[in-house]
Order: C-alpha cells, then structure tokens, then sequence
C-alpha cells in the first residue's frame, strides 16, 4: 500500500500566514507546469512497476484554482501507468470560491472520491484578517455543490482575538456543509510570512490561549461525533483520510511536483521549491530533488514512533516488530519507563495518552538517541 | 658585556587608563628597536591570548628585553615589564612595578587623566617609581595635548613640560619616548657584590623545563648550577637555565643585579614560586626577602561542575592543569545533591573567576556548571569553635551558630561629581559604610567606603557601571572581618531542596532576594509537563514562592509526507537544547540557571 502525491503550486493569492510552494503571480505557467509534472509521473511510474497505490492526494496551493483538464490528465496517467487500487481514496483540496459544478463534472470524470476544503474560519472578520480571500458563503456554496462526496474541512485556531464561540461556529458550519472530517491546526506564524510581524507583535493568542482552544474544539467535536484519531484531525468513524493514515504509520508515498516529497524504498527525497527550477530540470531530462536521505537503523525506528505516536492508536507493536524485526518495548524500554505517566501500554499498542497528545514534542524527545 | 653596565639598563612598566594606548605604544617600541614584529611576540603565552585580547586586559605577564642605541652613542637594554589591568590582580600589578625604577604613563590626550591614571599613579608612586609621562593620541582632531598637561600637572603633580606628544597608532615621536627613557628614567643600583635577591614577578609551568619563574635581580647573581631556594617555601633547587625575553626565552650563562630574565630550576609547582617571593642562594643566601610578600589568598568561591557529570575526571585533570601556572587558584573536591561532584574553586576576584571558568569550557572543551559566588564566611559555633564556610549548602543549623563575621573591603571608587548620589545610593544598598570623599580635581571624585564583600560579589559592578553610564571605576581590598547578620537563604524546586542554588545573605535582604531569585528562576526554567513549585525559604519558613507553569502545547501542527524530516530536525535541535540542562530531581534546569541569580539587582 503506497500513496500518490501531486502538488499543485497555484493559488488566487497568497494568505497572510501561507509559506507553502504556492506562487499567484505564476499562474500563466500552468500549462509547462503540468506538462512537466506528467513527465515525472510517467517516469517514476515506469520504475515503481511493482509498487501498488491506494490514495491519491492533490494538494496545493489551491488544486481546484487551476483548469480541471490538468487533474482530469493527472488521474488518467495514473490509471494508465500505475497500479492504482480499486476503491482507492482520491482526495482534491478545494477552497471555497473556486468550485463549481462544471469543476465538479469534470472531477467526477477524473474519479475524485473525496474533496478537502480549506474553510479555516466562518468568520468573515477573520477570513480577511488572515488573507483569505473567500466567505462563509462561499463555503457553504461549496458544500452545496459537493453535496454527496466524503468531505473534509480544514479549520485553524490561534488567529486573531479567536474566541471558542467563534471557533464553534466555524465548527458548525462545516458539521451543518455535511464535513465528516475536519482538520484542526493551531497556525504557525513562519518567518517571512505577513503574519509573522502580527505574531512579533504581540497580536497572537500565545501557546496557553492556543491550548485552551485546542482543548475546547476536542470536546466540542466528540460530542458531536468526531473522534481524535491524530493530534490534529477528527473524524466520524469510517471517515478517516487513507491518504494521511499512510503517512503516519511511515508507509510509502510518491510525491510529484514542486517542493513535493517522497518517501520509497527506504529513501526521502524532496523536489526544488521553485516552478521554474522544476521545468527546467525536467526539460532537461532529470528529475527535480533537492534533497534526499536514505533512512535506516534507528533513524527508522525513530521515525516510525514519532508518526504513530501522534494518533490515537499509537505504536503498534505487532507492526513494529513485523517491519523492524525488533521489540519496540525492549528497544525503548528506557524511554518507556521514564515517560510511563504520559503513555498508555498495552500488550499490542503504546500510544501517549489523550490529554498529553498536545504536549508530545517532550515525550517523543526521550525516545530520541 | 654591554648588559653588564648597569647604567645601561632601564627597567620600566607602561601605565595607562584603558583604551589610552598602552599596547599600542608598547608594540610601536618593541618595533622601533629592533629584531621582532609585535606579532611574534605574542605567541609566547598564546593560550591566555585570546581571553585577554577580548577582553582587552592582560592577565599574563610578558616581559621583553629591547635594545636601543641612544643618541649618546650608548646601546642601552629596555626590560618592558607588562602589567595586568585588573583590580583582581593588584597585587600582581604592585610586585611588576616592584621590578622597575620607571613607568611612562600614557594619557590619551582627547579623554585626559581618568580614574585608572590616577590608581596606577599612586601604585607606581608607593613603588618608588620615576614617572614619565606621555601624552598619546595628539593625531586625533579633538586631542588637547596642553590641556592634558596641565591636568596632569594639577591632578598629579607631574612636570610636564618634557612629556613627549606623541601617536602611538600613527608612529609619531616614538624616538622621543625611547630618548625620554634613557634620560629621564633611573638605572638600576649596581649590587653585584651582595648576596642574591631575585623578586618573582610572575611564574608559568613550562612542559620541559617545569616553573619558568620571571624574575627582577635586586641583588647579587645567578648562574646556570646554582642551587637556589625561596623564602616562603622551605624547597631548594638546582638551576638548570637563566636567561632573558627578546622576546622569547633566550637563555644566557648567568643574571646579575638590575637585569630582568626567568630562572628553571625543574621547580615541579608555581605554588613553590609564589608572586613577590624572593630567591636566594643556598650557599651564600640573603639576610631577609624583599619586601611587600603577600600570600595571594582567594577570596571569592564557587561551585564548578561538569555539565556531564561523566566528564569529572576530565573536569580535574584541567583545574590541575590551570593550576600549574596559577597559585592563586585553588580547589577541593565537593559533592552537591544536585550537581553531583564537583570542585570549590576559590578566586583572586569575579574576573578571576570568569576567566578560569571560561578557559576550562574554551581550552579545556568541558561545559561546567558555576554555582553562584560566595565569599568565606567566619562561623563561630555555640561551643566556641570557630569554621571558615565558603559554600553555602555547608552552613551549620542556626541553633549552633553562636555569630557569623563576613569578610569587608574597602573600597575606592572614583568618578565624576555627578554622580556621586547615584553611587552613594548604591553604596548604601549594598550595606556600605561612608568612609570619605575628597575631590582629586574639579572633574573627580574619590569616594572611599566599606562595603562587605559579599554584596560586591551580588551584581555591584554592574549596577555601578550602569549607574554612571560607566564614569565610575573601582578598585578594592579585603580589610578584615566584621561580624554580621547572616542567613541562608534555600531555594526548593518542585518541593526539593536545591544545595547548588543556597546563598547566604544579611537577614535583611533575605525576602527580597529569595523573592529576586524566584521570579528569576521562573523567567530561567522551561516549562515542564508538569508544574513546578519555586521556593524559597529561611530556616525552613517559606518567604516567597513561584510556579512555572505546566507545558501545555508542544507539537508540530502538521505533519504530512513533507514533514517529517523537518519536525525530527526540530525535535534534534529541541534535544540540543535539553543537553544543556541539568537534571534535578524531576526537574531540568538551564546550566547557566546558577549564575543567573546573580544578576537580579541590575533590573
């Protein structure tokens, strides 16, 4: 079981706190872009012959921004060079404001099964303060039109003068759209980003504000159905994304575009960061990484702790042992005692209890060599 | 020999303010006579090298021997004898003038005769030096060489009327500074004839030849097979070479009265060659030292850990090694609850200390831990029985302490008129006593107080400095002991008892410091997954408390295919982080938490 990645690098325009490979102005570049990225596709497709696929996720950017006929291509090299499963769970990040229901025709044709919309707030106060250039009523448009899909919203915390009825609100509206997955991330301002000065100025809640936020949406949302299934994404049962799953339980994954990464038979590497760095690579016959590490021994043990324990189920250790050959207890024993308060143990799963999910960094630490 | 004349030979020092170009005009002379670029010289004690240049302070000795031929036709012998900048090493200041007959004096001619000037005057005065001084910088647009003068002249008593005006950076009548020195300052006293008396100056432990020992010969000779011997240490040695800075070790059959050379004698310790004893010959030995010995006592002690409590051995090995070249650094091993083992380093001053605690961590590659400095207290138990305390965490219960003396300095502090108040007002908080006040002239004040030391040892250069804009310079010594209000003043952390963090302090400054160090250590100390109690507490009573509150969020929001290696980057340098603390209990604390507490009087 591996995943399929495809970045898409085009936005309307930028948001206050966005650092992510998303470039507005280079829109006219979409048709090199995508010729490109289909390049890619074909290539490494040819040498992952035996690789099978059950996800594929088109993130951004704003995937839904661009011409459809590109993801609509996307989809058909897949089917046609990959060893792509059936059923497999084929997500598109849409932002409200750019869906449609011609968009939607041609999605459906591509075979998207599943459509992950950044709401962020449904406050249109704080939409504007924080870049976003669309409504709560494009958002509930939105909904409207892909009513009858599996339906993801992306909500974040930690924006300005956020209150918890502001963020209940924004949680209803997405539970009222027919989202049975929401995605909750506390905002990082970056430096570099527009929002970064806000931060420096003290316009930010701080951590304790954040938390106390974070605590809140937890409750709210698993009293309205949504179960924490990773530290910060809730779902109704069933409605959990493959696509992510994979990530954190360290399975394989092919990423194509800019600033895209991949992590496949042992190796993870990460495309150039700028589209014409990209084009130009792939022009000339290459492939674009900009960097790649092959992880093994401890490395790999490490990681694989450090993923599973941000979900709910945490470490399983029939996995562990199955992949690595080794006891995860008796190869973090030490760790294990030491952090024995913040861990819940059981003969098949470690896993850091609920109400130390938020603080795992300082868990983790201790299991770190 | 020429050397052998002793009318040919000028020993001097170069005396200065800092910053007024005393390094400079001591490298324009090595230059202009002769063989060695500045550089070169240097390289002799490199390893104390880049602390004092950052510093901007000397704190080894480095004599050089320089040849000049004058315009009388004379070739006559320079023994330029460096001196420390530092109020910690006054002492050893006082034994290198002791070596000379002369100091030229250097003004800066746009800043004028400041507090440094007028300290090492007096100095060199009370070592009966000829001064001759030179009035630098004069290249600079805003120089007023005559103003200077008369300064001089006034707040002095010098005559200036012959002071060369010169740049030492520019290269301007350095010639006359060499002519100035043969002329105006004294040869040594021709005493071949009596029995040896070498004054040590200053000593380092040399791999191969073991104690090179500076020396000034006073009286009589020494020569390469003499069997020697000190006054302070009953030991007796053969010497196995003399000679001479030029400015490397360059040794010579024999040294005679006037001239400025090292002795080795395999002396295995500098302790056996302590700074202003005098050497002797066993046969033949002088009637009585010279004088002015004083043993260099320590007078400041802290704590010194390994970060890696693993590393102790490697911890010692470096305290030995600095010792070699340092008597008056000393050491015993302790042990704290907190910081494991460890030593309790004892220092001439602050700097002292923070110049051995950075060389053991630059040269030595060792991260330690400092506790909080503390100064030696007199404890007189109820039955009678008198201990010297020098850290805290070792003070006997209040119930067997009959009376505690702390040690008190007096203390010179000069600086412009203006901020007499503010400094008073300082004085006044750190339980000084008001001893005098005297103008040294119309833009100088010396105002001379008592002041225990422990409260020099709490921040007080700093609240000085920043009260004065920096005007104000200070220089001490220890007067004696004076019996005293203490307490100890206990820090717990998460309901434990820190032994690193106890200090002891006047009773009546124990709220406001333990409650000081609290905020501080609330400031210092991360936030843990759980909330930690900061106590402090007087004889078990608890005079202030702080909470570091519990972490409640730490994790990376998001973490897809493209994060993982930049969250176990974070998470690495997160790791990094943690090796810098030290454990205590269940809590972890930044190493320089210790030190921080002293800094709390400056906000």
């Amino acid at each position: 079981m591996a995943g399929i990645y495809i970045h898409v690098p085009f936005c309307a325009s930028k948001c206050a706190y966005c650092d992510f490979a998303s470039f507005p102005k280079e829109i006219g570049k979409q048709e090199a872009y995508f010729a490109c990225l289909y390049k890619e596709m074909r290539s490494r497709f040819a040498e992952l012959k035996e690789k099978r696929f059950d996800t594929v996720y088109f993130g951004g950017g704003t995937p839904s921004f661009v011409d459809p006929k590109y993801i609509l291509g996307a989809m058909r090299l897949i089917k046609e060079c990959a060893n792509l499963s059936e059923g497999a769970e084929i997500t598109l990040e849409v932002n409200p404001g750019t869906i449609d229901r011609n968009k939607l025709r041609i999605y459906k044709q591509a075979g998207i099964t599943r459509f992950s919309i950044g709401l962020q707030s449904a406050d249109d106060d704080l939409l504007r303060r924080i870049g976003r250039i669309h409504t709560r009523v494009d958002f509930e448009k939105a909904c409207d039109v892909l009513k009858g899909y599996n339906l993801s919203a992306d909500v974040m915390i930690g924006l300005f003068d956020q209150t918890k009825e502001i963020v209940k609100n924004t949680i209803d509206c997405a539970i009222a759209g027919g989202v049975k997955h929401i995605s909750v991330y506390a905002l990082t301002p970056e430096v570099g980003t527009p929002i970064y000065t806000d931060y420096l100025n003290g316009e930010l809640p701080d951590g304790d504000e954040v938390a106390d936020t974070y605590e809140f949406v937890v409750g709210y949302l698993k009293e309205k159905g949504f179960d924490r299934y990773e530290v910060s994404n809730f779902a109704v049962k069933g409605y959990e994304s493959r696509h992510n799953l994979n990530y954190w339980k360290r399975g394989e994954y092919i990423g194509f575009g800019v600033a895209a990464s991949s992590f496949i038979n042992g190796r993870r590497f990460t495309n150039v960061f700028s589209i014409d760095e990209y084009v130009h690579f792939l022009l000339n016959g290459k492939y674009a990484e900009a960097s790649s590490e092959v992880i093994e021994g401890d490395d790999a043990k490490f990681e694989f702790l450090m993923l599973a324990l941000r979900t709910r189920d945490g470490v399983d250790l029939k996995v562990y042992k199955s992949v690595f050959g080794s006891d995860f207890t008796a190869d973090y024993s030490k760790a294990i005692k030491s952090q024995s308060a913040y861990l819940s143990v059981t003969s098949d799963t470690v896993r850091i209890k609920d109400e130390y999910l938020y603080v795992q960094n300082h868990i983790i630490l201790e299991f770190m060599r | 020999m020429t050397e052998k004349l002793k009318k040919n030979i000028r020993n001097f020092c170069i005396i200065a303010h800092i910053d007024h170009g005393k390094s400079t005009l001591a490298d324009r002379l090595i230059e202009m006579t002769g063989q060695v670029s500045a550089r070169d010289m240097q390289d002799q004690l490199l390893d104390s090298m880049d602390l004092e240049k950052e510093r901007g302070i000397t704190i080894k000795l480095t004599p050089v021997r320089m040849y000049y031929t004058a315009k009388d036709g004379n070739e006559y012998v320079f023994n330029l004898i460096d001196t420390p900048g530092h109020v910690d090493f006054s002492y050893e200041v006082s034994r290198s003038l002791a070596a000379c007959e002369g100091a030229v004096l250097v003004v800066d001619a746009t800043q004028g005769v400041q507090a440094q000037t007028l300290a090492n005057v007096y100095l060199a005065l009370e070592n009966d030096l000829e001064i001759l001084p030179v009035i630098n910088k004069i290249d600079l647009a805003s120089a007023d060489p005559d103003g200077t003068k008369s300064e001089i002249e006034d707040a002095i008593g010098l005559d200036c009327s012959n002071a060369p005006l010169i740049s030492a950076k520019a290269g301007i009548n350095i010639e006359d500074v060499l002519e100035k020195i043969v002329t105006m300052l004294p040869a040594p006293k021709d005493a071949d004839d009596e029995p040896l008396k070498a004054l040590i100056f200053d000593s380092y432990y040399d791999n191969f030849k073991g104690v090179i020992c500076f020396v000034r010969i006073k009286a009589g000779s020494v020569k390469v097979g003499d069997r020697i011997k000190t006054f302070m240490s009953d030991k007796q040695f053969d010497v196995t070479e003399v000679g001479v800075f030029s400015p490397g070790l360059t040794p010579k059959q024999s040294l005679s009265s006037g001239e400025v050379g090292y002795i080795a004698a395999s002396i295995k310790s500098v302790q056996d060659t302590a700074v202003g004893d005098t050497i002797t010959l066993v046969d033949n030995p002088a009637a009585e030292p010279l004088p002015g010995y004083k043993k260099a006592l320590p007078v400041v002690f802290s704590g010194v850990y390994p970060l890696d409590g693993s590393k102790f051995n490697d911890l010692k090995e470096a305290i030995l090694k600095l010792k070699l070249n340092d008597a008056s650094l000393t050491y015993e091993a302790e042990n704290s609850m907190a910081l494991g083992f460890g030593f309790r380093c004892g220092f001439l001053g602050l700097l002292h200390m923070e110049i051995i605690q950075q060389r053991i961590e630059r040269e030595f590659d060792i991260e330690i831990i400092t506790t909080a400095p503390s100064v030696s207290y007199k404890v007189h138990l109820v039955g009678g029985e008198e201990i010297e305390v020098e850290n805290p965490s070792r003070l006997p219960e209040p119930s067997s302490i009959d009376y505690m003396e702390e040690p008190i300095i007096s203390a010179n502090i000069y600086s412009p008129p203006e901020y007499v108040g503010p400094i008073m007002e300082l004085c006044q908080e750190k339980r000084g006593v008001f001893l005098d006040m005297t103008y040294v002239d119309s833009k100088r004040v010396r105002l001379q107080y008592k002041l225990p030391l422990n409260e020099i040892i709490f921040d007080f250069f700093d609240g000085l400095k920043s009260r004065t804009r920096g005007y104000a310079s200070f220089d001490y010594e220890i007067c004696g002991y004076e019996k005293s209000d203490l307490v100890k003043l206990d820090m717990y952390l998460n309901g434990d008892i820190c032994d690193a963090l106890a200090i002891i302090v006047h009773k009546d400054k124990a709220y406001v410091r333990g409650r000081a160090i609290a905020e501080k250590l609330k400031e210092v100390i991360p936030r843990h997954m759980f909330e930690i109690p900061i106590q402090a507490a007087v004889g078990g009573k608890i005079i202030a408390r702080e909470t570091v509150k519990a972490l409640r969020k730490d994790v990376l929001a998001k973490c897809y295919g493209g994060d993982v290696t930049r969250k176990k980057k974070l998470l690495e340098k997160q790791k990094e982080g943690k090796k810098k603390m030290r454990r205590l209990g269940t809590v972890e604390i930044p190493s320089e938490a210790f030190m921080t507490i002293l800094k709390i009087d400056s906000e």
